[in-house]
C-alpha cells in the first residue's frame, strides 16, 4: 500500500480529552446503544465568546445568534440560555424550533425567526414578541394581516435581501459576480418593500436589514455588507430608525487539522480522477471532479475541509475588509454609520461540540476481484451526513479497552459501510485511512459532528435506531453525562442544583 | 526598425546570458529569453496575437466583445489588441488578486468580472463550476464573443512551436539548448517551445514549474490547477517541480540586483527553479569529469513593476520607507491618555452651546455615514484626509478651538493628543464618540 492519506480531525479542548477517554465513551455506547451523539454544551459557550471578541476588537455591538438549525439537541440551546441575554440570542427556522426556543428559556427578546414561514409560525413570533426576518413581500403581508386581525403587538422585523448584483465597484474597479440564492428579496425591490414597510407602520416595526449568501467568498459579502448599509441609510432618510444589520453565517468550520495532509488528499483525488493513480472512493466517484479526454473539468463538491480562517477568523477577516465602494473597512462602516452587528452562525458556533460514535459491526473483505476492505457500522449515512455535506474527515479508532491480539497491525485502508440494506449505504464515499485494522466492538468516532452532520438527515428507515443524544460536561476524567433532554445549565447528576 | 503596427514588434526577444558568478554553475550556460520585452510586456503577446489576429476582422463586423478568463497579461495583450480594433475586452477571473493588474487592466478599457466564491452548504445536485456555466453561456447562439480560450486553444501552444522555440535555436547558433525551464501557467509557452526544440533535438530536457499547492505566484498553476488546462499534458515534461511564493521573489531579486534584468516573480520563479534543478545536474557533470560546456534557457514571462504590491505584502521589507512626520500611528496607547483631553457629551453640549468660543466641531467619519447623521453644525474630514493633512502641520488656527469626534472615542483622542503635540492649545476629543453622543439622546441631524 502507499502511503496512507490521513484526514485527522482537528481536536481542540475539551474534544481532544473526551476522545483519549475510551473506556468512557465505550461505557456509553454500551449502554445507550449504537450510534450515539455526545454533545459538549459548555463549548457552545466559548465559541460564542470567540466571535464577541471580534465584535469587541472591531468595538461593534449586537448579538451572536445561533441558528438553531445546525443542530436539534436541547442542550446546547439551553446552554446560551444562561449566557448574556444582551450579546447572545437564537435564531429559528420552524415553528418547532421557535417553541423549543421559548421552553428551553430564551425570552422573545432574544429570538429571530428566520427562513420561509407558514402563518402558524408568523403568528406564534408575534403573539410572543419574537423579531421575525423577513423573507418577501408576500411574507411581510401576511405578517402584517395576521398582527391586524389577531389584534397582536407591533412585531420588529428584520428586511432580508439578496441579489446584491455588484456594479463594478469604486476600490478595485471590478465586478463581482454574485452566486444566486432563492432566500430574500431582491435588493433592487427595496424600494417598495419600504413602501410596504410604511403602509404597515402600525403593525410593524423596522429594526434593520439582513442578508444571507450560501458562499464562502468574503468579497460577495463584503458588496452585500456595504449595499445594506446604503439601504439603512434610506431607510434613515425615510424617518425610519433601524439600528442592526444582519449579515447571517457561512463562517466555516476547519474540520481537518493539517493543510499538508488535506493538500496531499485533494491532489491525489484528482490523479485518481484522471487515472494517474488507484481509486480513492468507492466506485471511482469524482466529487463532481471528471475526467475529459485527459484534462480535469468540473469543481470539487467537496466542503474545504481544511481552512486557514474560520468562524470568528473569517468574520474579523470580512470586517477588516474595505468597503467595495467606501474604501472605509467594514467595521468602520458600520460603526461610523451607528448600526449594530448581528450574526448568526450555526455550523461555526457548534465547532468542537459533539461526537457520534458507531460501533464496529463486522470486518470483511468484498468480492473475489477486489481487496477492499469493508467495515459494518452500527450506523447509516443518515446518522453523521458527512456525505451528505462534503466533509472529508478520518474517524478516530477507539478500541475497546481490555487484551488485544496484535494482528493486523498498521495502517489500512476501508471503505464505512452502514447498517441499512441499501447498496448507496456508506458512510463516505471516500477510502478511510485508519491507523489499523478495526475489530468489532471497537468504536470510530467522527469528530466535530454537531454542526449539520450530526442529526441534519437522521431518519428511522428499516426500524434501524436514530442515535440518542447526551450531553457531557466536565473534563479530564471527571467528566459527567445525561442525557440530552434531561440537560440543564443548572443541574447536576442526580438532579442536584449545581 | 519602423514598423506600421505595434503587433509587429512581438517576438524576435533577445536571448541574454547569466553571469556565472551570479548562478554558480560550472559546466552549464544560463540563459533567459526576455519575454518581457514584448511590446505589452510579456510572453502572452505572442499567445494572444497569434489567438485573436485571426477573428479580430470579423468581430469588429459584428460588434463582438472579445472575452477570455485571465487574470493578467492575457488579458492585457488581449485589451490592447482588442483596443486597437475598436473592440471591447472582458476578463472573467478569480485569480486576480494583484491590484496593480486590475487597475492596469481597467486603465486599458477592460471589463472584469470576478466569479463567485465556493457554497457554504454544499448542494451535492450542483456539480456545475461557474466556470462551467461561464463556458455554456459563451456558447450561446447570438455569437457576441469572440473567446480565445487560452487554456484550450491550439494557436496558443502554436505561437511558441512557430515563433519562440526556433528563435532560441537560431539565437544557440542552430542547436537546441540542453535544458528548457518553464514555469506552466496555459502551459502554452512550455509546451510550444519544448515541441519546437525537441524537433532540433530530441534529447532536451523540459522541466515544468508549478508552483507550491498553498501559494500563490502569478501566472503560474498549483500541481491541481494544471490538470485543469487542456494544453497541458505532463508527457511534455520530464520533471515537474514547485516553486514557492518566497522563492519566486528571491528568483527576481537576483534577476533584479544582478543581472539588470527587471522580471517579476514568474521570471524569478523560473531562474531559482532553473538554478535549483541545475545545481544537481552541475554537480553529476563535475563528478563524471565531463570538460564540454552545456546550455540552459529559461524564460523570463514578464516584468516586476506590476507586482509591487504583490512584495510589499510577503517581503515588506524589500520596499521600506522612512517614518512619516506628525502620524498618529506613532503615539502609544499611554501617550494617548496622557496628552489628550477628553469629554463627555454633556460637557461637549454645554462647550458648543454656551461657550465663549464655539469650537469647531471635526467629525472624522466616512462622507457618507456623517452626511446620514452628524452633530449640527459640524464638518467632515475623514480620518485618512486628516491623517494626510496633519503630515503638512496643522490644518487650523491655533485660535480656533476644536472639538473631535469619531464613531466611539477612539481615533479623536489619538488625533487629539498629536494635535496637542504639535503646539495646538485646544483640543478636546468626544468621549465615547458619536455612539456616545446618541445614546445620551443628544440631537443627531441630518441636513
Amino acid at each position: 500500500m502507499r502511503a496512507p492519506l490521513y484526514l485527522q480531525p482537528r481536536l481542540e479542548p475539551p474534544l481532544g480529552s473526551l476522545l483519549e477517554d475510551a473506556p468512557f465513551l465505550h461505557s456509553l455506547v454500551d449502554s445507550l446503544g449504537s450510534p450515539l451523539n455526545v454533545l459538549l454544551p459548555d463549548r457552545i459557550v466559548e465559541n460564542a465568546a470567540g466571535f464577541r471578541g471580534i465584535y469587541h476588537k472591531h468595538h461593534l455591538a449586537g448579538r451572536v445568534y445561533f441558528a438553531h438549525k445546525a443542530n436539534q439537541a436541547s442542550s446546547p440551546v439551553r446552554r446560551l440560555t444562561a449566557t448574556d441575554p444582551g450579546t447572545v440570542g437564537i435564531d429559528v427556522a420552524s415553528l418547532r424550533e421557535l417553541r423549543h426556543a421559548l421552553e428551553c428559556g430564551f425570552t422573545p427578546d432574544r429570538i429571530m425567526a428566520t427562513g420561509p414561514k407558514d402563518p402558524e409560525f408568523l403568528w406564534l413570533a408575534a403573539r410572543t414578541g419574537t423579531c421575525v426576518n423577513i423573507d418577501s413581500h408576500a411574507e411581510l403581508d401576511q405578517l402584517a394581516g395576521l398582527i391586524r386581525t389577531y389584534d397582536l403587538p407591533r412585531a420588529d422585523i428584520l428586511l432580508r435581501l439578496s441579489e446584491f448584483e455588484a456594479s463594478a465597484s469604486a476600490t478595485s474597479g471590478t465586478k463581482v459576480l454574485f452566486r444566486r440564492s432563492r432566500f430574500g428579496s431582491p435588493v433592487r425591490e427595496v424600494d417598495a418593500l419600504l413602501d410596504a414597510v410604511e403602509r404597515h407602520h402600525g403593525a410593524v416595526r423596522l429594526t434593520g436589514v439582513a442578508y444571507h449568501l450560501d458562499t464562502t467568498g468574503v468579497v460577495e459579502k463584503a458588496v452585500a455588507l456595504e449595499s445594506c448599509v446604503a439601504v439603512m441609510d434610506e431607510c434613515r432618510a425615510r424617518g425610519m430608525d433601524p439600528r442592526v444589520i444582519d449579515i447571517g453565517g457561512g463562517f466555516g468550520v476547519g474540520y481537518v487539522a493539517d493543510a499538508g495532509q488535506w493538500e496531499r488528499y485533494t491532489t491525489e483525488l484528482t490523479e485518481a480522477v484522471l487515472g494517474a493513480r488507484p481509486a480513492l472512493t468507492w466506485r471511482g466517484h469524482g466529487y463532481g471532479l471528471r475526467n475529459e479526454g485527459g484534462t480535469l473539468r468540473g469543481a470539487p463538491a467537496l466542503y474545504p475541509a481544511h481552512r486557514p480562517t474560520a468562524g470568528p477568523g473569517y468574520l474579523d477577516e470580512l470586517l477588516s475588509r474595505p468597503g467595495p465602494s467606501s474604501g472605509r473597512p467594514l467595521a468602520t462602516l458600520l460603526l461610523e454609520h451607528l448600526y449594530d452587528l448581528v450574526c448568526e452562525p450555526g455550523r461555526a458556533l457548534v465547532d468542537q461540540c459533539g461526537v457520534s460514535l458507531a460501533r464496529v459491526l463486522d470486518v470483511r473483505r468484498t468480492g473475489q476481484d477486489s481487496d477492499d476492505l469493508l467495515v459494518r457500522l452500527g450506523m447509516n449515512a443518515g446518522d453523521v451526513s458527512l456525505e451528505e455535506h462534503g466533509v472529508l474527515v478520518d474517524p478516530v479508532l477507539l478500541p475497546r479497552p481490555g487484551p488485544q491480539d496484535d494482528a493486523d497491525e498498521g495502517p489500512v485502508g476501508v471503505y464505512l459501510t452502514g447498517n441499512l440494506c441499501l447498496e448507496a449505504d456508506l458512510i463516505t464515499r471516500r477510502k478511510v485511512f485508519l491507523p489499523r485494522l478495526p475489530r468489532a466492538g471497537d468504536l470510530l468516532a467522527f469528530a466535530n459532528t454537531a454542526g449539520y452532520a450530526m442529526d441534519f438527515h437522521a431518519h428511522h428507515a428499516q426500524r434501524q435506531p436514530v442515535a440518542r443524544t447526551v450531553a457531557v460536561t466536565g473534563r479530564e476524567g471527571s467528566w459527567r453525562w445525561c442525557l440530552d433532554e434531561e440537560y440543564w445549565p443548572i443541574t447536576r447528576v442526580g438532579g442536584q442544583v449545581s | 526598425m519602423r514598423y506600421d503596427s505595434i503587433t509587429e514588434a512581438i517576438g524576435n526577444t533577445p536571448l541574454v546570458r547569466i553571469d556565472p558568478a551570479v548562478h554558480g554553475l560550472r559546466h552549464i550556460d544560463l540563459y533567459a529569453k526576455l519575454e518581457m520585452l514584448n511590446p505589452f510586456g510579456s510572453v502572452k503577446d505572442r499567445a494572444a496575437w497569434n489567438m485573436a489576429g485571426p477573428g479580430l476582422a470579423s468581430a469588429a463586423e459584428r460588434g463582438a466583445t472579445v472575452v477570455e478568463l485571465s487574470s493578467g497579461n492575457t488579458a492585457k495583450a488581449l485589451a490592447l489588441l482588442a483596443g486597437m480594433h475598436g473592440l471591447k475586452f472582458k476578463s472573467v477571473t478569480n485569480r486576480m488578486r494583484v491590484p496593480e493588474i486590475k487597475d492596469l487592466l481597467l486603465l486599458l478599457g477592460a471589463e472584469i468580472e470576478e466569479l463567485p466564491g465556493q457554497s457554504e452548504c454544499l448542494d451535492p445536485t450542483d456539480t456545475d463550476d461557474p466556470l462551467t456555466r461561464f463556458h455554456q453561456a459563451l456558447a450561446g447562439r447570438d455569437n457576441a464573443y469572440l473567446h480565445t480560450d487560452q487554456y484550450f486553444n491550439p494557436r496558443n501552444t502554436e505561437a511558441h512551436a512557430a515563433g519562440t522555440g526556433p528563435e532560441i535555436v537560431k539565437d544557440l547558433d542552430g542547436r537546441a539548448p540542453d535544458w528548457f525551464i518553464a514555469c506552466v501557467g496555459t502551459a502554452g509557452s512550455s509546451t510550444g517551445v519544448a515541441r519546437a526544440l525537441r524537433e532540433q533535438d530530441p534529447e532536451v530536457g523540459v522541466v515544468g514549474l508549478v508552483a507550491h499547492k498553498s501559494d500563490f505566484i502569478p501566472g503560474i498553476r498549483t500541481i491541481d490547477e494544471v490538470h485543469q488546462v487542456g494544453l497541458f499534458d505532463p508527457a511534455t515534461y520530464d520533471t515537474i517541480e514547485s516553486v514557492t511564493a518566497d522563492e519566486a521573489i528571491d528568483g527576481m531579486l537576483t534577476l533584479i540586483r544582478r543581472c539588470g534584468l527587471l522580471a517579476g516573480p514568474t521570471g524569478g520563479a523560473a531562474y531559482h527553479g532553473a538554478v535549483r534543478h541545475l545545481r544537481t545536474v552541475d554537480t553529476e557533470l563535475a563528478e563524471a569529469g565531463v570538460t564540454e560546456r552545456r546550455t540552459a534557457v529559461f524564460i523570463v514571462c514578464d516584468r516586476a513593476e506590476s507586482y509591487l504590491s504583490y512584495v510589499r505584502q510577503r517581503r515588506p521589507e524589500l520596499l521600506g520607507r522612512p517614518p512619516r512626520k506628525n502620524s498618529a500611528a506613532a503615539l502609544s496607547e499611554a501617550e494617548v491618555r496622557a496628552e489628550a483631553t477628553v469629554i463627555d457629551t454633556a460637557e461637549a453640549r454645554r462647550w458648543i452651546e454656551d461657550g465663549q468660543t464655539r469650537p469647531l466641531v471635526v467629525d472624522l467619519r466616512g462622507p457618507h455615514a456623517y452626511a446620514a447623521l452628524h452633530i449640527d453644525g459640524s464638518v467632515n474630514i475623514a480620518d485618512e484626509i486628516f491623517d494626510e493633512l496633519l503630515h503638512g502641520g496643522l490644518p487650523f488656527s491655533k485660535r480656533q478651538p476644536v472639538l473631535l469626534a469619531c464613531p466611539i472615542g477612539e481615533k479623536s483622542a489619538r488625533y487629539a493628543a498629536l494635535l496637542t503635540r504639535m503646539g495646538h492649545p485646544d483640543v478636546r476629543s468626544l468621549s465615547g464618540g458619536i455612539v456616545a453622543w446618541r445614546d445620551a439622546g443628544a440631537p443627531l441631524v441630518r441636513d
